[in-house]
């Protein structure tokens, strides 16, 4: 059997140390091919990125003063935080809308968003060439309250605790913390409430980042909404990641480190992500047309940079979009699997535009920006190494199955109180009549 | 702004971004104010939900439960004490008088046994074993109303000499299922009292006239018959 | 700061007094009272008309910032159109124009309103009141300056471990001092001219007009991405000699200011409406139960 649902008893530091080596010991075999080919990735981005500290960004990175951000920043972490939407759309309709149904993914879907953002904060302190300074917008040397990247920066906090407090349960149900656990799962809607407020304004504050490249982005991409087609696309881009780690993972997965219940329900979960997916998909290709038609560049569609704008549009945000209503519509899981593939390449492409591709659309090749090797397998080591964490805690921690009885239990409990509070309250409430009876009783 | 002299177009977003967090602080605040009865209330039940908890607890140890609310425990030799278990007594409430059948005579599993005086009401209850009566609990006649103060060891009802123990208790509930079935009960029971928690003390203690009574005053003995499968 | 704005505006003033005869003919107004006490921009303007391409300027300012000093003897360099970097935060271009020959000296603009300080999370860019546009070394090293500024002028040490952002700031050091900038102090030719941004823009204009014909009737700067300190008159239509034309006038923050305003809205919205819908689905899952209840 898995041995966290024996619950765990934890009282003393020695306890916490001794189970905490038993869990840090690896599940499963250790020389797969996977993990000895992204082992070595890991090993080698290690190497350079203690390169990059001593030797500065230059012998790293393809450095040139006409592209400030290269792709730690224009992929890992605009596309990062952009597939990291999943987590707050999932807790918004689990904690917000009360979507019980889909309460089975809600745990991976905010795992991951939280992991992402560790790991894409680390690729920040990368990036940043004055890495020492990284807490000067938070600690007040300097309160840039001015800059867009600067409310980015607090959001990027603000919201990795509230992921944090999100999954908390999880992991007090896994080191079987009892007290504790009761005392996190209270938190959970206000972080959920909290972390829809601030990944709102963090997913279209990145849009935001470009709005004073005016000139340098190409007219089909610059435009005074992009925050709001950020926030849009974020919310497919989520729910896309979603339905393709879902896919993997209850595939990949031992058995025992899944539910059956979970696993059984995920094709209808699916189906119902697809539909939410495809109308998003629509709203945000009509926000697309009409700022296109704002802008009034039509005449620029029949250009390279259209052809491309068309591509992305057309090919990466129609035809995915397409495949989930398709999906949806014959109950069909497999197009929508497709159409998330789709989406997320899609969504990697519109983000890298942004920042990469139609950034100085209009230098001459030899003068555009293109990964260094070392900047690519520094990426690759990045996002690696979050699978492995990833996997890591899902073979430990009850995230893609139930939680221990006595958690459930907990729940109910709470629930019933709730119920009760609430029903109570609505039959006027035998409380005064009730409570009189117990008077006299005890007389 | 007339380009010779700077002027701060952002000049207030450091104090507007503070009026944004204190109004935020405001709000959480208000919005507890507002559902501040709820709150209350919710206190007090909260702390009377556990103590209902512990109504269904159960003694595992040993112990075969009868889903009429009875129980069996094998003391060897065939011998099996008998007697009612926790809920039973606090759903019935103050007992007048409990009828047991003679010492020497037969029962069976599942077949009526003996019966509880409540007013002027009497409730039947089912055995859960095979049997001869061994010996009564004489001093459990002489004050009934005790039965509530250990209903499994001291309020002990009979010894049966049972033949068919081993499968007899086949039939009973124990361990994991006693756990699970008695769940179940308390799923009813919450149900059944509509949230009518007049039925229960503040500090989760029953009233003296049970919890059935104060579910519903009139036909408290169908209730009670329903829970205790003699209806 | 050791030394008190007032008393630095005043040498300042009239530093800039003495030298004036020989370069505008407006004496006597800057030390004017006004242009202290409001604490008005200081700015330049380049006369391009009047620039011989000595390059006297990119060594006075390398000289003056322990930057590497160029070879401006070697004229190798005018062969292409060069860009400032972080070792070179001033320099001269030539430009072929339908007038022939034009030398224009390019470094960064000290923006009005500049796009790198709206963008700077820790304030390291700052505006000062006086004009010039410093970096700070409270600097993340985020870029995020590079990517917001309309001329693309800071400049990043990518291959230090410590690097700064480097770029132009008006000789802040030697204005304190009361001196004028290194580049206006070794011009030659009095192509550059140091002074109260208002009085540049009258100056600019006059010469405009004394001399009509000699002058493309528009001076950049003044009103290009919200204006900027630096000027420039030039005698062909500027995007002939390497300027953008296609700015526009709105200042770069402002395109930002429209998300900045709709944050503390949201901020307050958002948590209440999603409050309020929970508490809704709240309701309707407790009806849901008591009728589950009931039955
Ligand atoms: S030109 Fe660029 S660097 Fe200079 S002040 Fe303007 S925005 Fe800042
Ligand atoms: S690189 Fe430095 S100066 Fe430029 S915006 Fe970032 S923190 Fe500010």
């Amino acid at each position: 059997m898995n041995r966290t649902t024996t619950a765990v008893q934890i009282s003393s530091l020695k306890d916490f140390l001794v189970f905490m080596r038993s869990e840090l010991k690896p599940k499963g075999k250790i020389l797969t091919p996977f993990n000895v080919i992204t082992g070595s990735v890991i090993l080698l981005g290690a190497v350079l990125i203690l390169y990059r500290f001593f030797m500065g960004l230059g012998s790293v990175v393809h450095s040139s003063s006409e592209y400030p951000w290269g792709i730690w920043i224009g992929f890992i972490v605009m596309v990062g935080v952009a597939f990291a939407g999943g987590a707050y759309v999932t807790a918004f309709i689990v904690y917000v809308l009360r979507g019980e149904k889909y309460h089975s993914i809600v745990r991976m879907a905010v795992l991951n968003g939280f992991l992402a953002y560790v790991f894409y904060a680390g690729a920040i302190l990368l990036d940043l060439g004055r890495w020492w300074n990284i807490a000067n917008p938070l600690i007040g040397n300097r309160f840039g309250v001015n800059s867009v990247l600067f409310l980015v920066a607090w959001h990027f906090l603000l919201y990795m605790l509230a992921q944090l407090v999100e999954i908390s349960p999880a992991f007090a149900e896994w080191l079987g913390l009892k007290k504790a656990r009761k005392f996190l799962a209270s938190l959970t809607l206000g972080a959920v409430i909290a972390g829809v407020t601030l990944s709102t304004l963090h997913q279209s504050g990145l849009g935001a980042l470009f709005l004073m490249a005016k000139w340098k982005i190409h007219p089909l991409w610059y435009t005074e909404f992009i925050p709001l087609l950020f926030f849009v696309s974020s919310i497919y881009a989520g729910l896309s990641v979603v339905i393709f780690i879902g896919t993997v993972s209850f595939r990949v997965f031992e058995k025992d480190r899944i539910d059956e219940e979970y696993r059984r329900s995920w094709d209808d979960i699916i189906i119902d992500l697809g539909n939410a997916c495809a109308i998003t998909m629509f709203v945000y290709f009509f926000l697309q047309i009409l700022v296109l038609v704002h802008g009034k560049h039509w005449s620029l569609l029949n250009t390279g940079m259209g052809y491309w704008y068309l591509t992305e549009l057309i090919g990466l945000l129609l035809i995915p979009g397409f495949l989930f209503s398709w999906g949806v519509k014959s109950g069909n899981p497999a197009p929508i699997r497709i159409a998330a593939v789709l989406t997320m390449i899609g969504v990697i492409i519109n983000r890298v535009d942004y920042s990469i591709i139609a950034y100085k659309w209009y230098l001459p090749l030899s003068e555009r920006y293109i990964p260094s090797w070392m900047e690519v397998v520094i990426t690759l080591a990045i996002v690696f190494t979050m699978v492995w964490v990833f996997i890591w805690i899902v073979n430990r921690v009850p995230i893609l199955k139930k939680p221990p009885q006595w958690a459930i239990e907990q729940e109910q409990e709470e629930e019933s109180v709730e119920r009760a509070v609430a029903l109570g309250l609505q039959l006027g409430l035998t409380m005064a009549d009730g409570g009189s009876s117990i008077d006299k009783e005890k007389k | 702004m007339d380009g010779f002299t700077y002027v701060d177009i952002f000049a207030t977003k450091g104090i507007e971004y503070l009026l944004v967090i204190s109004g935020l602080l405001f709000f959480a605040y208000f919005w507890r104010f507002l559902s501040r009865p709820a709150v209350a209330v919710y206190r007090e039940y909260a702390n009377v939900f556990p103590a209902i908890s512990d109504w269904f607890h159960l003694p595992l140890e040993g112990m075969y439960f009868h889903q009429g609310h009875s129980w069996a425990k094998p003391e060897g030799d065939n011998v099996v004490r008998v007697g009612i278990d926790d809920f039973a007594q606090k759903l019935v409430g103050k007992i007048d008088a409990i009828k047991l059948p003679q010492v020497g005579s037969q029962v069976s599993q599942g077949e009526k046994a003996w019966s509880l005086q409540v007013g002027s009401k009497s409730i039947d209850m089912l055995s859960p074993v095979d049997g001869k009566i061994l010996d009564i609990n004489e001093s459990l006649l002489n004050s009934p109303e005790s039965i509530g103060k250990d209903p499994y060891g001291q309020s002990w009802l009979m010894k049966v000499q049972a033949p068919r123990v081993s499968a007899n208790l086949k039939n009973l509930l124990s361990g994991g299922l006693a756990r699970k079935w008695m769940e179940e009960v308390r799923e009813k029971l919450l149900a059944r009292m509509n949230y009518n928690l007049g039925a229960v003390s503040q500090d989760g203690g029953v009233p003296v006239d049970g919890i059935a009574k104060n579910i519903d005053r009139e036909r408290w003995d169908e209730i009670v018959r329903e829970f205790l499968l003699v209806s | 700061m050791g030394i008190d704005r007032r008393t630095f505006l005043k040498c300042l003033g009239t530093g800039v007094a003495l030298a004036a005869p020989g370069c505008f003919s407006l004496p006597g107004k800057l030390e004017a009272a006004g242009v202290a006490a409001n604490k008005e921009f200081m700015g330049v303007l380049v006369d391009t008309t009047r620039c011989v391409g000595c390059r006297s300027c990119e060594l006075a300012c390398a000289e003056a910032h322990n930057l590497p000093v160029p070879d401006v003897g070697d004229a190798s360099a005018f062969e292409k159109v060069r860009d400032t970097s972080e070792k070179q935060w001033t320099l001269v271009n030539r430009y072929k124009t339908e007038k022939g020959e034009i030398f224009a000296k390019k470094q960064c603009m000290h923006c009005n309103q500049p796009g790198c300080v709206a963008a700077c999370p820790v304030k390291a860019m700052e505006k000062r009141e006086e004009g010039p546009v410093t970096w700070d070394t409270n600097c993340m090293g985020c870029r995020y300056c590079m990517v917001s500024c309309p001329f693309d002028i800071p400049k990043f040490e990518h291959h230090s471990a410590a690097p700064k952002l480097q770029k132009c700031n008006l000789c802040w050091e030697r204005l304190q001092k009361g001196e004028k900038p290194a580049c206006v102090e070794a011009c030659p030719a009095e192509a550059l001219t140091f002074g109260a941004r208002r009085n540049l823009i009258e100056e600019a204009n006059r010469r405009i007009y004394k001399n009509s014909g000699e002058y493309a009737s528009h001076i950049y700067g003044e009103h290009e991405a919200g204006g900027t300190g630096y000027l420039y008159l030039s005698s062909v239509p500027f995007e002939q000699i390497g300027f953008r034309t296609d700015l526009g006038t709105t200042a770069y923050p402002e395109y930002t200011k429209g998300f900045l305003y709709s944050v503390p809205v949201i901020l307050l919205l958002w948590p209440a409406f999603l409050s309020g819908v929970s508490a809704i689905t709240k309701r309707k899952d407790k009806v849901r139960s008591e009728e589950g209840g009931k039955r």
